[in-house]
């Protein structure tokens, strides 16, 4: 490669991970100055007194702490039932002619275009009335509803690129259909539910407009609602504010980066044939 | 479970699996969605909701096409969408392209390029609106730093959407990088090489080999993109709650006022339903153009 | 190297193996299997128990009762702690619990118009002065005017703040505490750049001390005067629409549904001179502020002059409102016209009703009554520097505790006198947004006073259903 291929590469780089980079510094930064400095003016980048307390007050404070819980909790196990419940769909798709087949298909992937928002209030209303409100299991299912159809959509052309000869030959060869099933196509599909997988974690752990309504009754509060806590009328706590900010990066990026490649293979596969 | 495969024809199996997922979606997204069309035909406002819900048929959907702000609702958020979505297309495609160059670190970078959208809208929103604060933002400062005039970034009706058009890139450009990075893995390197044999320069193999092989995702990514901008809100509301003068009222936001600012459930419903309009239009739209591209390249191969 | 190929990473289509030989294979991956769907259904179901279990820890004959406030958050914290003390020593056969939800402003009155389309029995909530029209006006709120008649305490409230709570004649909410807007000014800055306090008191005086102090305090990175450009200008407009005569909004016959309503009357000359203040403010080199801080900003002396409500008192250190009155000093008006002319102030606060949803409604009642008890009130109306609604605090021994502790406190009761408190009327929130515009238009020099209150006035009509 050229040297100035690599230069130009190399610059371009450079000035957007400036760009990404520099709100997350002076978030990381910020979090690590006592409250009463954090919106000292001019602005400085290096704290006067670097102080580890707002990381601790963040993870001390019990009701902080049980949003982080339920915020691992609700996200985990939506992760879990999107993708497996994406994953009959797609299955279904992929795998079966029958009547309807293209509708049901546009129709499902229609339904992403809806502004989730909207449905708040009847939400509530619904949910109310079966009792559900304030509960956890309710989050896990209304959460999952915005990734649900773009998962079937990845995971059905994620099974369509494996050979159907493979399944066959399994069943020839005298496993069971089950085992046939789990243990050739699901291996084989890993990356597909991978990112089908990442992306619902990442919809379910970041929302923010659904449960302040549906669910903010202290004990099954999420973290980005717990977080708004600090942002109230009269007082911004900019300190715990960003350390809160950070440590609700975490899972997420721990997330995106010890499973990038693969996770971008799934989306490969995944994401054709429209 | 249900993962038999018995390959009995016309049997109930594919309905089966399909039944978890889509009880789920009619459950919790078409039912809610029934009720939000029942009332776009009512007057149902924080005042009436409960009590009578007057049948108006179609008025609400003609009032909102009559309105003036609703007109420049529309206005901003084209704006907005297209703002958004061109610079979002165009850096995340420079960036997966740069990042999938041979070089150093390519993945240490795409993984902190990814960092921005794992961070929630509002928390997005929050921290922009305190960047770009006037008087007090730290960019103004380093403008200022710098001998420049600090601009209006928040505060001037001509800047305002671009501003977010930027808060916007931040926030959604890394998933467009890894989508089209996902596009880029699906291209075998040995077309590539075989077109540096045939002496294409890089420039020339881009544009004739990698970009028609990525239709097919930037198709996918566009829609995806272009209407999480449409509905976007959350952002807009945390930074600027529409203003000023409604110069960053994009049609979302105006749903979103309409309805739970000023109770007028009725009005931000129909809104509501115009918005999924616009994404119909929109995805129809860009499947539209590209199908119609790809039939010329097949004329011009003839 | 970054550019691989995917399809090369597929295990390799010959793994047809017969079942005998990869047997432990397949026990491995059945463990795992096993232990995924496990674990999956364990969170589940953790999940969905969690609603039960909360009810099973709880004891019988248990009250709760349920609350939705609005921030911030420590003022209802002590508030609910000491009356609840109270309410159980009057109730010893019951447990009595509450649970209190606090959120954000825009929230709360969401969570509240959510709740109430769900009919969730919910006991107690805050409302601000200007939902009440519409909450009474969409039967969210219980009808409290017989239990106050036997309550008998409504002749102690001040008129204005006892009628606030009143919709068609009926009590929907109690006024608990309120603030008011008055000016503020650093003693230091206005000395060194030879303004006189006394300067501000008019319109033509407050101009002219901004130009100069603009001069002085420029190279400190300080600004000279505070003009509100947040979503809330229009309460910071209306006492000088007030102290000119003028109304918001007026009676007027011939409405096609209602026979009289409310018409805008804010586009009268009164409104227009009004709003000519704001613009010769802009014009003068006043800059409009669109982030709001509630105070802080003065606090952390960014501004010399400020008007903002009482509430900016918290943001000063407590130990030392002593020596307060040494650093900063408080007119307690909005500069008017001319010099003899009265003054005008917006009151705001927080009322207190009950849903109607509520399923503990005589015992809601009794809280928020033992909530505005003096005895309770008090202390935390002293904590948060929050102005009382009724004589007992205003006047009498905890007159003497507030002005102990509040800095300029005579001074701030003194305004309630001129405190004007906008329409509970239930179009409000879309009347405000016209006017807001109307602000925003004015201060960006789009459109001059008349055109732009006159264009509000004619949408605001339209809301209130005259057209």
């Amino acid at each position: 490669m050229i040297p100035i291929e690599k230069t130009l590469i190399y610059s371009v780089i450079a000035v957007y991970l400036f760009i990404t980079l520099a709100p997350l510094i002076w978030v990381l930064s910020t979090s690590f100055k006592p409250n009463q400095e954090a919106i000292s003016f001019p602005p400085k980048l290096l704290p006067d007194a670097p102080t580890l307390d707002n990381y601790l007050f963040v993870l001390t404070d019990p009701k902080l702490v049980t949003s982080l819980f339920n915020s691992l909790l609700v996200s985990i196990g939506g992760t879990g039932l999107s993708v497996a419940v994406s994953a009959l769909g797609g299955y279904a798709f992929a795998r079966f002619e029958f009547k309807g087949k293209n509708l049901l298909m546009s129709t499902i992937l229609g339904l992403f275009m809806i502004p989730v928002v909207i449905n708040i209030i009847p939400l509530y209303i619904m949910l109310a009335n079966v009792g559900l409100l304030n509960s956890l299991l309710a989050l896990v299912l209304t959460f999952q509803i915005l990734i649900i159809p773009l998962n079937i959509f990845l995971l059905k052309n994620y099974f369509e690129t494996i050979p159907k000869e493979l399944e066959e030959a399994a069943l020839i060869d005298g496993c069971s259909k089950l085992r046939a099933l789990w243990h050739i196509i699901v291996p084989m599909s890993m990356p597909g539910f991978l990112i089908a997988g990442i992306l619902s974690f990442r919809f379910s752990w970041n929302e923010f407009v659904l449960p302040i309504v549906l669910s903010n009754k202290p004990d099954v509060m999420v973290f980005q609602v717990a977080l708004y806590q600090f942002i109230s009328l009269y007082r911004i706590d900019w300190g715990y504010l960003t350390a809160g900010i950070t440590i609700a990066l975490i899972p997420v990026v721990v997330l995106m980066l010890i499973s990038q490649k693969r996770m971008i293979r799934g989306l490969t596969l995944g994401a054709v044939r429209g | 479970m249900k993962l038999t495969l018995e390959a009995r024809a016309g049997s109930l199996q594919p309905y089966l699996l399909l039944v978890p997922a889509l009880s789920i979606l009619i459950g919790f997204l078409l039912f809610p969605l029934m009720w939000n069309i029942y009332i776009s035909m009512h007057n149902v406002s924080l005042t009436t909701i409960l009590g009578e819900w007057k049948y108006v048929g179609f008025k609400n959907f003609s009032n909102l096409l009559r309105d003036p702000d609703f007109h420049m609702s529309l206005q901003v958020s084209l704006l907005f969408v297209g703002g958004s979505v061109a610079l979002q297309f165009f850096v995340g495609m420079v960036l997966a392209v740069v990042l999938n160059q041979q070089i150093w670190g390519s993945n240490a970078f795409r993984a902190l390029f990814i960092i921005p959208w794992t961070v929630s809208a509002v928390i997005t929103g929050f921290s922009f609106k305190f960047i770009f604060s006037d008087s007090f933002g730290v960019l103004n400062y380093g403008l200022e730093q710098m001998g420049l005039n600090p601009v209006a970034w928040l505060s001037d009706p001509g800047v305002v959407v671009w501003t977010l058009v930027i808060a916007n890139m931040w926030h959604g450009a890394p998933f467009t990088v890894i989508f089209l990075t996902a596009g880029l893995f699906s291209i075998n390197p040995v077309v590539y090489e075989a077109a540096r044999i045939d002496g294409a320069t890089k420039i020339k193999s881009f544009f004739y080999i990698t970009l028609p092989l990525l239709k097919p995702f930037i198709i996918i990514n566009l829609i995806l993109i272009t209407m999480w901008s449409v509905n976007f809100f959350d952002l807009i509301l945390v930074m600027t709650n529409g203003g000023p003068l409604f110069a960053s009222t994009t049609s979302s936001l105006y749903m979103y006022r309409q309805a739970f600012e000023f109770g007028l459930l009725s009005k931000g419903a129909a809104a509501g339903f115009l918005l999924i309009g616009m994404n119909l239009v929109l995805a129809y739209s860009y499947i539209r153009l590209f199908r119609r591209q790809e039939r010329t390249v097949e004329i011009r191969q003839m | 190297m970054s550019n691989s190929n995917s399809l090369g990473d597929y295990p390799p289509v010959t793994k047809k193996e017969s079942s005998t030989n990869t047997l432990h294979e397949y026990i491995f991956k059945d463990f795992k299997l096993i232990l995924v769907i496990g674990l999956l259904s364990l969170i589940l179901v953790a999940t969905s128990l969690t609603p039960f279990t909360m009810v099973h820890a709880q004891q019988p004959k248990q009250v709760t009762l349920t609350a939705i406030v609005a921030e911030p958050k420590e003022r209802w914290d002590s508030l609910f702690a000491d009356a609840l003390t109270k309410l159980r020593e009057r109730h010893p056969d019951m447990k009595i619990d509450i649970d209190y939800r606090v959120l954000p402003y825009a929230d709360t009155r969401k969570q509240i118009l959510t709740a109430m389309a769900g009919r969730t029995p919910i006991d107690l909530i805050s409302i601000d002065q200007i939902w009440l029209g519409e909450f009474a006006e969409g039967k969210f709120l219980s009808d409290l005017s017989n239990l106050t008649q036997s309550w008998n305490r409504s002749s102690e409230w001040f008129k204005t703040n006892w009628d606030g709570g009143i919709y068609n004649g009926k009590v929907y909410g109690i006024w608990a505490w309120t603030d008011v807007r008055a000016m503020w000014y650093w003693k230091d800055l206005l000395n060194q750049s030879g303004v006189s306090p006394d300067s501000l008191r008019t319109w033509n005086g407050y101009i002219e001390a901004a130009k100069k102090l603009e001069n002085s305090t420029k190279d400190k990175g300080i600004q000279a005067m505070h003009l509100v450009g947040a979503s809330h200008s229009p309460d910071m407009w209306y006492p000088y629409l007030w102290m000119l005569g003028g109304e918001i909004v007026k009676q007027k016959s011939g409405h096609p549904q209602k026979g009289t309503y409310w018409f805008p009357a804010y586009n009268s000359t009164e409104g227009v001179q009004a709003l000519q203040f704001l613009s010769d403010q802009v014009k003068a080199g006043i800059k409009p502020q669109i982030n709001h801080f509630w105070g802080k900003e003065f606090a952390d002396k960014k501004f010399a002059v400020m008007l903002e409500g009482s509430w900016l008192l918290g943001h000063f250190p407590r130990n030392e409102s002593k020596n307060f009155d040494k650093s900063v000093g408080m007119i307690p008006m909005f500069p008017v016209p001319k010099e003899g002319d009265t003054s005008a102030t917006m009151m705001g606060g927080w009322m207190l009703g009950i849903p109607v949803t509520s399923t503990n409604k005589a015992l809601s009642w009794e809280l928020l009554t033992i909530m505005i008890q003096p005895d309770v009130l008090a202390p935390m109306l002293a904590n948060y520097a929050y102005l009382p609604t009724q004589k007992p605090i205003a006047e009498g021994t905890y007159s003497t505790q507030l002005n102990a502790t509040i800095p300029y406190y005579k001074e701030l009761i003194s305004m309630l006198s001129i405190g004007h408190s906008r329409p509970s009327i239930a179009e409000y929130p879309q009347i405000a947004d016209n006017i807001r515009q109307a602000i925003d238009e004015v201060y960006l020099g789009v459109k001059e006073p008349k055109q732009a209150l006159d264009d509000a006035a004619k949408k605001s009509a339209e809301v209130l259903g005259w057209s």
